[in-house]
């Protein structure tokens, strides 16, 4: 049986507490949004010493999550992070921007970096730059689809993480758009963004969690999981960011399921239960277009196809 | 003194440009830049307004900023030698793999990082250097501190928009366009323009700049009718600011606008900057406004009516070919 990695993010301890982590094989800590998130692993550096012994003691591997957006006043914040996560003996570190990589290498590489769905990676060539730099791992941008992610490992030399549940990231910015007033002064600041905002248009449904855009519909890769085996690919995400503990333990126990047997290369096929299960997790319906060439909110597939109950 | 950059989305806007004031002009290689294939030129028409630009003793730079497929690769290198044998020697690139290939492959070419490379940081700014750029475009809402940090402390050339939309999130970052409408089309070439994705082929459906409702999580309404902020923006008031930094290059962006109006702007900057770097002391902004006031109204008309043909293309059916190598199965 082949061996993989299943990855689950999650921004704080108030959404650790109550998920069942045995599904997964690593945690990413903290939110790369925002940097005002209250419990944020990626702000709150007390927080790392514990969050990662847990999940070593558990047998897990621990990631820390970098901002996506660091404007020049935040980088002092990110030296300190990126020292923190260090120390605490954290595995590695998730960067989006290539200004927080550099100061990774400058800082002599501590820890190994792993670029994340804001890095662009986009092609061999700039996996390769980054590999150059300190990155071991790469996941590259939601528009690229299969073919080329297996390209970009091959060719690239790094290991590729491919999102295989949850919501896609669509869009980052540094300024609010749940708040209208600045978020220093702003009484909805820091609540907004734990509560739940879509965003409606036409046939189209967008999750908004304040500094970023998320897809409405979450990517499922359930029935394209033995392709996954059979490409090579070995580490997979499962999206937890501005989740429920139930949707997060609940969609890692069908991957981890899924995941085995896929891996296992016998007979597979989707269970009752699992589209039970990401049915249930899933309010706008689901997707995967872009890994199949297509926009990223068509659903690619002969199982679970008709089941997008917003078109 | 700045240089002041324009954008050459035809021939015709190339020629006008540098008659308007431009020291350099932009271009787009078909399929390969942040806009789509009706603003963008073919090999023989780029090297023609390069010998153009030459010939006045001007820069043409060929726009390569789009993030291709690794398949892709040998044919920007193919596309970039021939045209570096025709004497083109100034790139604009956004992927920093793309930047080392073809630094490596010519070492005298001048590559800018692309404004889709979203330099928001003097570290990022950095990275973009060592990857061969030597000059970079600072990410529209950068302050000016950062400005001048990146100044000082880069060694590296600055260039900033100043006219441009901003985009509802961070330009580069962006796929709300893909994740509606995205499809494949292949050219004669081999190069796939991507159609829907601004970062990959340069058509971007604008979809941020239709009415939103904010819905709650039983489907209430909590606002209605809200428009994602990606405000275009005509700055004049921070002109002065930006000479005084020492910003290598102003840019005024709007391949897509009337050859008339990129005339007009240009000629605008060039004389507003001028009449800056002639007397710095007693210059103030307060005359300019009116005409400045003239050229945004005209320019917000035409792109109001742009905006809404995108929307509209969005939500069409799905027509073109899909890339049949990836033979996929939509749902219905």
């Amino acid at each position: 049986m082949q061996e993989f990695e299943l990855v689950l993010s999650v921004a704080t301890p108030g959404e650790l507490a109550g998920t069942d982590l045995s599904p997964y094989d690593a945690a990413c800590l903290g939110s790369p949004y925002c940097r005002r998130v209250e419990g944020n692993y990626a702000e709150a550096l007390d927080l790392l010493p514990e969050a990662v012994s847990r999940l070593h003691a558990a047998g897990k591997k621990a990631y820390v999550a970098s901002p996506a957006t660091p404007r020049e006043a935040d980088l002092p914040h990110v030296g300190r992070l990126v020292d923190a996560a260090a120390a605490a003996g954290a595995d590695a570190m998730e960067i989006h921007n290539m200004g927080v990589l550099r100061i990774l290498r400058e800082k002599g590489r501590p820890l190994p970096a792993h670029m994340g769905a804001y890095a662009n990676v986009y092609t061999h060539l700039a996996a390769g730059v980054m590999r150059e730099a300190g990155a071991v791992r790469v996941r590259p941008n939601a528009e690229v689809s299969l073919p080329e992610m297996g390209t970009i490992a091959r060719e690239g030399r790094v290991e590729v993480e491919l999102l295989v549940h949850g919501k896609i990231p669509l869009g980052v910015t540094d300024r609010c758009f749940l708040l209208t007033e600045p978020e220093e002064t702003d009484p909805k600041c820091p609540k907004a963004c734990r509560e739940e905002h879509w965003l409606a248009s036409r046939q189209w449904v967008l999750k908004s969690v304040g500094k970023g855009v998320l897809s409405g519909r979450d990517m499922c890769m359930l029935e394209h999981l033995p392709r996954l085996a059979r490409d090579g690919f070995r580490v997979f995400r499962v999206e937890g960011l501005y989740e429920s503990a139930a949707y997060r333990s609940e969609i890692g126990a069908v991957y981890r399921e899924a995941l085995s047997r896929a891996a296992a290369g016998g007979e597979y096929r989707v269970e009752g239960r699992w589209t039970d299960a990401v049915l249930r997790h899933s309010a706008k319906g689901l997707c995967n277009g872009y890994y199949f060439g297509t926009a990223g909110r068509k659903y690619v597939g002969t199982v679970l196809q008709d089941r997008n109950p917003e078109v | 003194m700045a240089e002041l950059l324009a954008s050459g989305g035809s021939m015709e806007m190339v020629r006008a440009a540098f008659e308007s004031g431009a020291d350099a002009v932009y271009v787009g290689a078909k399929g390969w830049s942040r806009r789509r294939a009706q603003y963008e030129m073919d090999d023989p028409r780029i090297v023609e307004a390069a010998k153009y630009a030459r010939s006045v003793g001007k820069i043409l730079r060929v726009a390569f900023n789009t993030l291709p497929a690794s398949a892709e690769v040998p044919l920007f290198l193919a596309k970039t030698d021939a045209l570096y044998a025709e004497g083109v020697r100034d790139f604009i690139l956004t992927d920093p793999g793309l930047m080392m290939a073809l630094k490596n492959r010519h070492p005298d070419t001048i590559l800018h990082a692309s404004v889709g490379c979203t330099i928001i940081n003097v570290q990022d700014a950095l990275f973009y250097k060592e990857a061969g750029a030597s000059q970079i475009v600072a990410e529209c809402r950068m302050g000016k501190e950062t400005m001048r940090k990146i100044k000082e402390e880069a060694g590296v050339g600055l260039e900033v928009l100043v006219h441009a939309t901003t985009c509802y999130t961070l330009l580069g970052r962006c796929t709300m366009s893909s994740y509606t409408r995205h499809e494949h089309r292949v050219d004669a070439a081999g190069k796939d323009h991507f159609p829907g994705s601004p970062n990959r082929g340069g058509l971007c459906y604008r979809v941020c700049l239709t009415d939103w409702d904010q819905v709650g999580p039983d489907g209430e309404i909590e606002a209605a009718g809200v428009t994602l902020p990606n405000p275009a923006f005509f700055l004049a008031d921070d002109i002065p600011d930006l000479i005084d930094i020492g910003v290598d290059t102003i840019k005024i962006q709007g391949r897509e606008y009337s050859v008339a109006l990129v005339g007009e702007m240009v000629r605008f900057y060039r004389e507003l900057i001028d009449a800056c770097v002639r007397d710095r002391a007693s210059f103030r902004i307060g005359p300019w406004k009116e005409r400045m006031a003239r050229i945004v109204a005209e320019r917000d008309a035409e792109r109001r009516e742009k905006t809404a043909g995108l929307i509209e293309e969005s939500v069409a059916e799905d027509t073109l070919s899909l890339d049949p190598r990836l033979k996929p199965r939509v749902s219905p």
